[in-house]
């Protein structure tokens, strides 16, 4: 017979490191029903509910990254006063100096904990310097909530709003637990003056909260997971053992699993914040229905795209001006492409200088049609832009890589609506067209995140080498018959992906009245899929060609 | 309805209804997969655990003979090659220890290493270590067999093949009569093919090795082109190794007009010194084997003999979690080996056990739940058929090892549960190696 086990049961309230909470554990079941009683029983005394709101996103934190906790509430500190200061401060020079300690300090913690044995290693490799890769654990968060209290700062230095008056607020809006381990980024501006507003919720903020909630879920814990676990991984791990065809599909699987991966954890913070009555702007909009490389940045990962836009393109100089800035990245830029094609790539002087010399020329040659000077400078920007946010997904060569190659399409792009200019007004809006598009579009995308998901480059080019040298047709039979699962996973993903943007909306919004033990019924059915999903017979790789 | 109390009315209600289940589920002891892997309270109740109804489980295993002065025990120890012999002093692989040693004193002979297994050693992983340690002990050079081409030839590092598009193969998964393929498990017919290969091992520059075409039957003699000089062959036998050069070069090409011939692969060795042979076929067992005809096997040992025959299989086994029962894969590897041993009479025998193999169970990867069974067979037919055995799943670290090895950075396996990738399948050569040497030390403190 079962028996309670009251040690299990203390330490339920510990944090473990093999198990750290997410939305999918049975304590976030408990902690979220006790949050909401609490909620909604102080929703009138907003110190009360604050005060509950921070505790609660708090040991959220702990139980999902144990005493890393103390760094959130450092960094709120140190920006919370910073931002005061910089605020009240009347002197120019001053001022400037507080945002500069903000930066440095948010910047310096980032990269300490980020990117420090990146560039131990590089150091390494280009000095030899043989120091030892030290011992840091990635603090879970971090890249969020650092770039949260940059833009906090220099819109306080910028004088876009004032700074929160009360600490509390501004702990709450760094630790709010929804959006705590993947985003999105929230701008201070947006939030903090919803925090002691009333508590008011409409009917389809009811629905829609429920609607981001369970089908944030569904893309994160059914198909991301059970796409990841059962098809996705290993293949991406040792590429050279499959054929091309496994290999394009894992890439197709791996575009699907990031976008259900990242977007459905964004949905369900928004969801709950929904319900809680904080509205946050949307995060993804159906990114792979992009027609274009531009249009993808404007659909994908939006509150990165624009904190990258309004904090990193524009102080660069954005698309009016280059800085000095502009210029020491370019140099570092083309001198770095340089020297990985001679050195990395082996390519003799000659070749990795035609490399540089396209490279340089495709970031021209916009500015020269257009008779425009500053459209260079414009993109370099964007380059940079892209490269470091690149770098910002992860302390690794094939982040920058991939960040590099999304700059260069982005200035592809850009050439290409110069080019064909006007000339095609009349295709551009046939179905054909932007469906060619969208394929174009989408491969490409695929393209760029063989090199976010490998390992190495090693890895990226034997899977780039199997798809396209060793495809065979022929292994298609088995490979359905092994993988019937997974293709039929992302088959329905792919449909769900295909839904026009306000189609959901239309629909919830005839779902107002529908009583509550519906919803009830729902959420019981995604937990029996989810239940069903995970104790699935695992589909296992199995050999196509002898 | 206030939309506010719809939020508390839907957590509080669908938490209470969750937790009702959840102990209903406990109380009515249903077992359901997708319920228990979704139950609220599993981690705050302590199971007590069922006894396993599974009677094949315990079911005999072959027969296992006691032999005085044998225990079959030993196949339990890691980083050891036993032949379950009790004085541990003795050495297990008596011949082959005696020729490594003749090499360590200076004789010029070969001694040939044959090492057969599934995709575990594809690419020449663990092999390639093997080898190489080996050599650098006791001398040698060269790659040994390799195959016209393979799945993996593009990222096999110890050799550079490359190969025009036509030519055909038969192999163990292709219908069709299988008695005359080679060990490799392949036989390659030319449309008028060629194939060119290097290599990539050799570090003594002023190592002469011997370049052998390894191929079956032809009636009437046969004109190939060697590095475009064309050589009439006679290969009258049912197996043929025909030396086409000895000397500095490490490539070959080779083109084939005839497509008659049936063609096996290249061999690169030196004529003294140590050569591993790596016979990888992905997806199989072992007992595929069974196919080759004894006589061809026989012509096989007289033109191409060996001293020490490698046997690693069993993963592909356990491809199933719940599998526990592999008695009849049991018998028939027994055959196989006995086979073997009959065929190439001067070859001492090691079988190597599966490494660890994981599934998910309730949502944790933990070993296969029928490994101890698999290794304990597999044990069991190298006690009966007078063949040593090494415990490469306790040598690796036993129980979850490779789900270990998989987490590890940088990782030493890869996320299917099954391979250990370069790095990992460096330390298995490694501790074979090691194994092996500590085997030759014992030769060495008793005969001398």
């Amino acid at each position: 017979m079962p028996a309670f086990d009251l040690q299990s049961f203390l330490e339920q309230f510990l944090y473990d490191p093999a198990n750290p909470l997410l939305f999918n554990n049975g304590f976030f079941v408990c902690f979220f029903s006790i949050f909401i009683c609490l909620y909604y029983y102080f929703r009138n005394n907003f110190k009360a509910r604050r005060y509950i709101f921070c505790f609660f996103s708090l040991y959220f934190f702990y139980k999902a990254s144990g005493y890393f906790v103390g760094l959130v509430i450092v960094s709120a500190v140190v920006d919370f006063y910073l931002s005061n200061a910089i605020y009240k401060q009347q002197n120019k020079r001053i001022k400037q100096l507080l945002l500069l300690a903000s930066i440095v300090f948010n910047l310096g913690m980032l990269f300490y904990f980020k990117y420090t044995n990146f560039f131990i290693s590089l150091s390494g490799d280009l000095f030899h310097t043989n120091f030892n890769p030290l011992n840091i654990l990635l603090p879970i968060g971090i890249s969020f909530y650092t770039f949260e209290n940059l833009s906090y700062t220099i819109d306080v230095y910028r004088g876009e709003f004032e700074p929160a008056r009360k600490f509390s607020d501004y702990l709450l809006f760094l630790s709010f637990f929804p959006k705590l381990v993947m985003g999105p980024i929230v701008r201070a501006n947006d939030f903090i003056p919803q925090i002691n507003k009333p508590y008011t919720l409409s009917d389809k903020d009811f629905t829609k909260g429920f609607y981001l909630i369970i089908s944030g879920m569904f893309k994160k814990l059914i198909i991301s997971d059970y796409l990841t676990l059962n098809f996705v991984n290993y293949i991406f791990d040792d590429p050279s053992r499959y054929t091309g065809m496994e290999n394009l599909f894992a890439v197709y699987g791996y575009a699907i699993v990031i976008y259900c991966d990242f977007s459905g954890y964004s949905d369900v913070a928004l969801g709950i914040a929904r319900w809680l009555g904080f509205s946050i702007p949307a995060n993804f909009l159906s990114p792979y229905q992009s027609k274009n490389i531009t249009e993808f940045w404007r659909r994908w990962h939006i509150s990165l795209s624009s904190w990258l836009r309004d904090y990193l393109y524009i102080p660069l100089g954005g698309n009016r001006k280059g800085t000095i800035a502009t210029y020491i990245f370019a140099v570092v830029i083309f001198a770095g492409t340089f020297v990985a094609a001679n050195l990395v790539l082996k390519l003799s002087y000659f070749t990795s200088g035609a490399i540089t010399a396209a490279l340089l020329l495709l970031f021209i040659l916009p500015a020269l049609l257009e008779k425009n000077k500053k459209g260079i400078a414009t993109n370099l920007n964007l380059l940079i832009v892209m490269l470091l946010g690149g770098f910002w997904h992860g302390a690794n060569w094939n982040f920058i890589f991939w960040g590099g190659l999304h700059g260069i399409a982005l200035v592809v792009h850009k050439l290409w609506k110069l080019l064909t200019g006007k000339n095609l007004t009349q295709i551009k809006i046939r179905w054909w067209y932007k469906a060619i598009m969208i394929f174009i579009t989408f491969h490409f995308i695929c393209f760029t995140w063989i090199f976010f998901k490998s390992s190495d480059f090693t890895n990226a080019a034997a899977m780039i080498h199997q798809i396209l040298y060793n495809f065979k047709f022929d292994v298609w039979a088995g490979f359905y018959n092994n993988y019937k699962a997974v293709l039929a996973m992302m088959l329905f993903a792919g449909l769900l992906h295909a839904v026009p943007d306000n189609y959901a909306d239309k629909i919830l919004g005839s779902f107002t009245k529908v009583p509550v033990i519906a919803y009830v019924t729902v959420f019981f059915l995604f937990v029996f899929l989810y239940g069903f999903f995970k104790s699935a017979e695992p589909v296992m790789p199995i050999y196509l060609q002898f | 309805m206030d939309s506010k109390r719809k939020v508390l009315l839907f957590v509080v209600s669908s938490f209470i209804l969750y937790l009702l289940i959840s102990l209903f589920s406990y109380v009515l002891g249903i077992d359901w997969a997708p319920l228990k892997r979704i139950n609220l309270l599993s981690d705050i109740v302590k199971e007590t655990p069922i006894k396993s109804k599974d009677t094949l489980a315990n079911a005999p295993l072959i027969v296992v003979a006691a032999k005085p002065d044998y225990n079959i025990n030993f196949y339990q120890l890691p980083h050891f090659i036993t032949n379950f012999n009790t004085d541990t002093t003795q050495p297990s692989l008596t011949g082959f220890s005696q020729k490594l040693h003749d090499l360590k004193t200076r004789k010029k002979r070969k001694v040939r290493i044959a090492y057969f297994g599934d995709s575990m050693i594809e690419g020449d992983l663990l092999t390639q270590t093997i080898r190489k340690l080996l050599q650098k002990e006791f001398g040698g050079s060269g790659v040994g067999f390799v195959p016209v081409t393979s799945m993996v030839s593009q990222f096999r590092q110890t050799v550079n093949t490359s190969a025009s598009e036509g030519w055909s193969n038969d192999n163990f998964k292709t219908p069709g009569k299988k008695n005359k393929l080679f060990l490799s498990g392949y036989l390659f017919h030319s449309q008028g093919d060629w194939v060119e290969m290097r290599d990539q091992t050799i570090t003594d520059s002023v190592a002469l090795i011997e370049k052998s075409l390894l191929c079956g039957y032809s009636a009437e003699p046969v004109t190939v082109k060697i590095n475009n000089n064309p050589v009439a062959l006679k290969p009258v036998k049912i197996f043929n190794r025909i030396v086409t050069s000895t000397d500095l070069g490490r490539s070959i090409r080779l083109s084939i007009a005839d497509t008659s011939l049936p063609v096996y692969g290249i061999s690169f060795e030196s004529e003294s010194g140590i050569t591993v042979d790596n016979f990888s076929f992905r997806g199989i067992t072992g007992i595929e084997y069974g196919y080759l005809d004894s006589a061809f096997l026989s012509k096989i040992a007289e033109a191409n003999p060996y001293d020490l025959i490698v046997f690693q299989y069993g993963v592909n086994l356990l491809f199933r979690p719940n599998d526990k029962n592999f008695n009849w894969y049991g018998r028939v590897f027994e055959q196989v080996t006995k086979k073997f041993r009959s065929c190439f009479p001067t070859a001492d025998f090691v079988i190597v056990s599966t490494a660890d193999r994981a599934f998910r169970y309730q949502g944790e990867y933990k070993s296969a739940i029928g490994i101890d069974s698999l290794i304990k067979l597999q044990a069991a037919v190298a006690y009966q058929t007078g063949s040593c055995f090494y415990n490469q799943f306790e040598t690796m670290g036993g129980h979850n090892s490779i789900v270990d090895w998989a987490s590890r950075k940088p990782s030493l396996a890869n996320k299917d549960y099954v391979h250990p990738n370069h790095r990992g399948a460096e330390i298995l050569g490694q501790y074979f190696f090691e194994a092996i040497m500590d085997d030759y030390r014992k030769y060495v403190t008793t005969k001398h």
